[in-house]
């Protein structure tokens, strides 16, 4: 304790010296914390989108549905069972039929996978809501990128192409009742979404979808041979991968902050053991082990670490909080290729982050404090005494 | 009470014309008689009006009956010696340039025929009218000169590409022409005009047929029939996948 | 006088050999570390460039109006001279010509029948011309999973999950059946030299990627791509020099009446890219600022301590006559040449290690299950004229503040009291 005391006390007294040493690691505090928590943001946000938005908490899927295979899309329908349909009316499975059609914004032909959703389904952020109509019209509703790259807003009517199960031909014309923005490409592009009862009516499939969407509390149903359980985890392994991918690149700004906080600490140690020989010797005539002196020594540096992670509170807890409460700006740059990714980040400080980065960098810091000091066990005590240079 | 009686009158006078018209189904199948046949062999030319260039393929097409035709190009070079082979309702393609011969499935089968307004599928369609179709005559039209009947056709089948129909179909040749193709729904989807009729043995045929995609913009396609022959004697080997290789 | 402190610096080590390692290590670190976010937040930029986007991109109107869906019956006609022109008119960057299309893959069996069939997004970039560079900008060769790259004409990769689905080894043959520029349905026959990994499900369910000549064959588009890319030679998107080129660019050959005639857009013109380029400038800076500051703060203590270090000898020398301010003097211009000379040794040490992260990368495979396309595994640093800078800054300016803060205690404190430190 008293070693504690005193240690803080010389560093204190070091004034400017010890405060520059302390905002340096400060700032290593703030910007492993800010960048880890940035990525822990980017992840969350990435799959509360992807579970809000497309998956939920696990599918099924017709046991011929490929997502990537659009030849399967004929043969991927079915009438659900009857403890499926009972879990879909309490809506626990949000059934969504999926189809192949064209449609024809701008007199040229788009081929599109046309979706069929329940209006009143509360498990998908999709606004489903727009797609209940009384007036005998198809509303239907659009991501914002295919919007976009149709030239398609809201209010206009567009001609979609479909061939029902009998292969016959039919067109009608779509009301876009509403353009979604959201971080989920594969919500989104090269689609458009109906309402679930309008699409089956429109196919001939009354009662049939392509996959179920489990809702949060959906209860276990009984496996059925028809449907292929698809769990959440499968579902969101692309997202993980990147983001995993994406941690690899902060190790090595994570590893530079460090050195440049154990540059700074070693500095000054060896300075402190230079200049302060003969309180090192007196500490040892007081009776103190050299072990002891090297510990003080040692605690004095590592104390630099807890000060800076005080001085880091100070001004790092408003700051990063802003963040957290106000997200940051961030481009939507892989949307092209598949990955959600929102405009906004809210990073995420988990508590294992912020007591993980403390310890690793107290502990670096004690092992370079450290360093310099094995060289106290070293000195001959009455010349160090008499402040004579070893 | 004026309104009701004029509203009366017209609809009794207008059933008094529809009596005039011929029957549908009578109507059908003389239209059949001259545009089906057993089987035919016919060399084609198709204009392909695209949105940047036109350009036109030669083919050679042996059918018999609906359900099996065997194509081969003529022209352009690239395409000379590629064969298609339809039986039932799959379809083949053989090209020279790889000796692969493969079945065309799925979402390939609505790709549009060499750029043309026409998809595999349309090709494969069952062309015969009578028996599919429900026919009724609605009234009078003149194309080109020819007094057309106007007939509208409601599909009786349910597996069939077009539920509704309209043909304008002229009334000494019995010969449709103009066709348009709607979606279940009413939307017009499809136009054909059929000129240049001509007797060919005991029957009236179009040597020229414009397909128009009508939700595309476009000049749409147009098939020129350069030669053809009905119901000769078509050797069954020529349906096999085996003379597409020949 | 310099080499009277020289000599001074090089026979007593205490006074230079800390600070000198401090300062050279510090700046070693600035440099490492600038270079190396500008090469990390500069490769999502450069990731979609290389994939995608170029730094520039040259489209027909009626192609860009659509580019979402890569209508190949609106490709450009002509590449060739227009290759040629471009290259001329703009020699600070690279061109290449892509098609990117839609197709199927169908591998037969031994009587040529069908044996399996599978769609597929297509990409034909040059492989085969000798030149590497679409090769590397695609990140191929090192997420090659089985055979080899393309040597020969009718070689072609498939993603190898794609590959495996298909039952398909390297060297053997399958066909590839797509729509020409006319729409024509066409086949071609490749031989798979080999498959590669993409790190998307997307593109590993079906992928292929040949050379551009067989595809150009392949869909009857002699002379024609769907798109131009344009690189900087220099390898770093700079988007004043891009929308400067494509603005000479569209001058000359857009016309507005001719929906065929080719545009320019640049990177940031293309999807959201615009935001991405202003944004990642915006946290490069940030960090970088930030890592400055901490490092000159690091320095500043560097030189105080340095100076404080001296203390006792200053008293001696103060004692023996010299003048404050000479001795002053003496101190900033020490560490002028220390500064000077640790700024030197770091930049070169930190160049070397930013030149080898720029050149070799860092492989991050180890941490990660397989390398591929969309998630390369290695990373680059990227030097810029700014590492130079942003190394000399904290190096040398600011051992020079702490030096002089420290040396003002010269000032404050009595000559005796100087004096006294030399005994301690």
């Amino acid at each position: 304790m008293l070693a504690l005391k005193l240690a803080l006390r010389n560093l204190l007294g070091a004034g400017l010296r010890t405060w520059l040493n302390v905002i340096v690691l400060s700032f290593s505090f703030i910007i492993i914390i800010w960048t880890k928590g940035l990525l822990a943001g980017w992840d969350r946000q990435a799959r509360n989108d992807m579970i809000e938005w497309e998956v939920g908490q696990g599918q099924y899927w017709q046991s011929n549905y490929d997502p990537y295979d659009p030849f399967t899309l004929n043969e991927s329908h079915e009438t659900l069972p009857e403890s499926y349909r009972s879990a879909a009316e309490a809506n626990l499975l949000v059934p969504v039929l999926i189809t192949q059609g064209s449609i024809y914004p701008q007199g040229r032909m788009q081929p599109v996978l046309i979706k069929g959703i329940p209006p009143e389904q509360q498990l998908l952020k999709l606004p489903t809501g727009l797609l209940s109509s009384d007036d005998g019209d198809i509303p239907g509703i659009l991501g914002k990128s295919m919007a976009e790259s149709t030239g398609l807003s809201e209010g206009d009517y567009v001609t979609v192409r479909w061939r029902d199960r009998n292969g016959t031909f039919d067109a009608t014309e779509v009301r876009i009742a509403g353009i979604f923005e959201t971080t989920v490409p594969s919500v989104d592009v090269g689609q458009v979404w109906l309402a679930l009862e309008d699409l089956q009516k429109m196919m001939l499939m009354p009662g049939e979808a392509t996959i179920l969407v489990r809702g949060s509390n959906a209860v276990a149903l009984p496996a059925d041979e028809a449907w292929v359980v698809k769990e959440q985890k499968e579902l969101l392994s692309d997202i993980e991968n990147i983001i995993k991918a994406k941690g690899m690149i902060g190790v090595i700004i994570w590893g530079i902050l460090l050195m440049m906080a154990m540059l700074a600490v070693f500095d000054t140690q060896v300075l402190s053991i230079f200049r302060r020989q003969k309180e090192i010797g007196t500490y040892i005539a007081l009776g103190m082990t050299r072990r002891q002196v090297v510990g003080l020594f040692t605690t004095e540096g590592a104390m630099h670490s807890v000060l800076a992670a005080l001085v880091g509170a100070l001004y790092g807890i408003p700051l990063l909080t802003m963040q957290a409460l106000r997200g940051v700006a961030i481009p939507v740059s892989s949307s092209d290729f598949g990955i959600a990714m929102a405009e906004r980040l809210y990073p995420v400080y988990s508590l294992s982050l912020i007591v993980g980065t403390v310890l690793i960098v107290m502990i670096v810091t004690t092992i370079v404090s450290y360093w310099p000091s094995r060289k106290i066990a070293k000195l001959n005590p009455t010349e160090a005494l008499r402040g004579r240079m070893q | 009470m004026k309104k009701l009686i004029t509203i009366l009158l017209l609809t009794c006078s207008l059933m008094t014309v529809s009596a005039q018209y011929p029957d549908g189904k009578q109507l059908l199948e003389r239209i059949d008689r001259n545009m089906s046949s057993e089987n035919r062999i016919f060399t084609s030319s198709m204009i392909i009006y695209g949105r940047r260039t036109t350009h036109t393929v030669k083919m050679k097409t042996w059918t018999a009956g609906e359900k099996k035709s065997f194509t081969e190009y003529l022209f352009p070079a690239r395409e000379q010696g590629t064969k298609m082979l339809k039986l039932e309702e799959q379809l083949w393609i053989y090209s020279p340039s790889t000796d692969r011969i493969i079945q065309i499935a799925g979402h390939m089968l609505r790709q549009s025929v060499m750029g043309s307004d026409l998809s595999y599928e349309d090709l494969m369609e069952d062309n015969r009218l009578e028996g599919q179709y429900d026919a009724k005559v609605t009234g009078t039209e003149v194309i080109d000169g020819n007094q057309c009947w106007v007939v509208e056709l409601k599909a009786v089948v349910p597996e069939i590409a077009y539920q509704g129909m309209k043909l304008w179909v002229d009334q000494e040749r019995n010969i449709p022409l103009r066709e348009e193709m709607y979606a279940k729904g009413g939307t017009l989807l499809k136009r054909t005009e059929l000129s240049d009729v001509q007797r060919i043995g005991n029957r009236w045929y179009p040597r020229k047929i414009l397909f128009r995609d009508m939700l595309r913009d476009g000049k749409g396609t147009e098939f020129l029939i350069e030669d053809i022959e009905f119901n000769v004697q078509i050797p069954e080997h020529i349906f096999s996948k085996a003379s597409l290789k020949k | 006088m310099i080499r009277f402190l020289f000599k001074g610096l090089i026979r007593d080590r205490n006074r230079s050999l800390l600070p000198f390692l401090v300062t050279a290590i510090g700046v070693m670190l600035t440099v490492v570390f600038h270079a190396w976010i500008t090469g990390v937040i500069n490769n999502s930029i450069e990731f979609s460039a290389r994939f995608s986007s170029g730094h520039v991109k040259i489209m027909t109107q009626a192609y860009a109006d659509n580019a979402a869906q890569t209508p190949n019956d609106l490709a450009i006609i002509g590449t060739d001279t227009l290759l040629e022109a471009v290259s001329a008119a703009y020699p600070e960057m690279d061109f290449a010509s892509r098609i990117y299309f839609a197709g199927l893959i169908d591998v037969p069996d031994s009587t040529g029948e069908t044996r399996a069939q599978g769609p597929a997004i297509g990409i034909a970039i040059d492989l085969l011309s000798g030149n590497n560079e679409e090769k590397e900008r695609m990140n191929i060769p090192s997420s090659l999973r089985r055979g080899r790259l393309p040597a020969t004409g009718k070689e072609a990769l498939l993603s190898d999950e794609f590959a495996g689905k298909l039952g398909i080894s390297p060297g053997e043959t399958f066909t590839l059946v797509g729509t020409s520029m006319l729409g024509e349905l066409t086949m071609y026959n490749f031989i798979l030299s080999g498959t590669v990994d993409f790190g998307t499900t997307a593109l590993d369910r079906g992928t292929l990627i040949a050379d551009l000549s067989d595809v150009r064959e392949a869909l009857n588009m002699a002379d024609a791509a769907g798109e131009v890319l344009g690189f900087f030679k220099s390898g770093v998107y700079a988007e004043e020099e891009a929308i400067e080129i494509s603005e000479r660019f569209n001058a000359r050959y857009f016309s507005e009446d001719d929906e065929f005639s080719p545009v320019m857009k640049t990177l940031s013109m293309q999807n959201n890219m615009g935001f991405l380029v202003e944004y990642s400038g915006k946290l490069q800076n940030i960090l970088i600022a930030v890592f400055i500051l901490a490092m000159s703060l690091i320095l500043w203590n560097a030189g105080l301590l340095g100076g404080l270090r001296r203390y006792g000898e200053f008293g001696m020398r103060l004692a023996i006559g010299e003048e404050k301010s000479h001795v002053y003097k003496t101190m900033l211009l020490e560490s002028l040449i220390i500064g000077f000379f640790a700024s030197v040794t770091g930049l070169a040490f930190g160049m070397l290690i930013a030149f080898y992260l720029q050149e070799k990368g860092v492989d991050l495979g180890m941490m990660m299950k397989n390398a591929s396309i969309m998630m390369p595994r290695v990373f680059r640093a990227q030097i810029t004229p700014w590492t130079w800078v942003a190394g000399f800054i904290p190096g040398f300016l600011s051992t020079q503040i702490g030096t002089m803060l420290a040396g003002a205690g010269i000032y404050k404190r009595q000559t005796a009291q100087l004096f006294k430190e030399l005994e301690s």
